[in-house]
């Protein structure tokens, strides 16, 4: 039950710093990121979860966690080769943003904490975050990015991502679920 | 009384005309082989449920910019290569059976034989 919490706290937290960025971005009325900024989020929230996939093929033993982590890394970086290739054919420049820093902020701070710990604890700690920055980035993706964009192919390459995010959280809840069992 | 060159001949033409009465029957009871189209689309596979003949094709289509690959459920009789973003692979059905992506496990359909 505690463990419970504790995830939940967790995910919490990221949300509430999601839904506070959503809230500052709004608040300024729309539209309030360029097609350029959205693009540096998109490739940033990508390269943050191929980022905590390096740390668990780093410091995991684990054939699930190691597995889950591979498919992180090449699914992300296929979003984010996908991104480039439009961002240059559309001549937009990824443009760094109060978004993309406040990702790369908080990215910091969780891999500082998935570098502090190791076996079975680190498992743990790295599947939880998956599921809360999965939680996290589809609310993102849906409720800022894709709204705050408006050339149509960028838009719907964000459209097209969700699915395949929506894939990588119910399997890493599926993973979760299974080391609760454990 | 038949001459042997009698009985060769009549050993040969019967069956044939007997094919041509009865319309080549082995011939027309089998149906032709179908290919089905089955594509991997939105993390989905598409149509997640599908029925085919015994020895039907079905070309399994990534649509997604991810990788993925079709592996059956128990993981031993059959699997695909993965799959890269535009790429098909094509199985001949002779059983029915469940498979998923091992990449995704939360990707799952089954093939009907009938």
């Amino acid at each position: 039950m505690k463990r419970f919490e504790k995830i939940t706290i967790k995910a919490m937290a990221l949300l509430l710093s999601v839904f506070a960025l959503e809230s500052t971005v709004l608040a300024q009325g729309n539209p309030t990121l360029s097609d350029a900024e959205v693009a540096s989020a998109a490739v940033t929230a990508n390269q943050i979860d191929i980022d905590f996939a390096a740390i668990a093929k780093e410091k995991s033993k684990d054939t699930q966690i190691l597995e889950f982590a591979r498919t992180m890394a090449n699914d992300h970086q296929a979003v984010i080769d996908q991104a480039v290739a439009l961002t240059e054919k559309l001549s937009v420049t990824p443009k760094d943003n109060a978004v993309s820093k406040q990702l790369k902020a908080d990215a910091e701070k969780t891999k500082a904490q998935l570098r502090a710990k190791s076996g079975k604890a680190f498992d743990k700690a790295y599947i939880d975050n998956e599921v809360a920055y999965h939680t996290a980035v589809i609310s993102a993706v849906k409720d800022l990015l894709i709204p705050e964009t408006e050339n149509a192919e960028l838009k719907d390459l964000l459209t097209s991502v969700v699915p395949a995010l929506e894939a990588h959280l119910e399997h890493a809840k599926m993973i979760q679920q299974k080391m609760s069992k454990k | 009384m038949m001459t042997p060159m009698l009985v060769a001949m009549h050993r040969v033409l019967f069956p044939c005309a007997l094919l041509l009465l009865t319309g080549f029957p082995t011939l027309q009871e089998r149906p032709a082989t179908k290919t089905h189209r089955l594509e991997i689309v939105r993390m989905k596979f598409s149509p997640s449920n599908l029925s085919v003949q015994p020895g039907d094709t079905v070309v399994f289509i990534n649509l997604d910019m991810v990788t993925h690959d079709v592996t059956e459920a128990s993981g031993k009789t059959w699997k695909s290569p993965p799959l890269a973003a535009k790429s098909s692979w094509k199985k001949v059905m002779k059983t029915s059976a469940s498979y998923y992506c091992s990449f995704h496990p939360v990707m799952k359909g089954t093939i009907t034989v009938k």
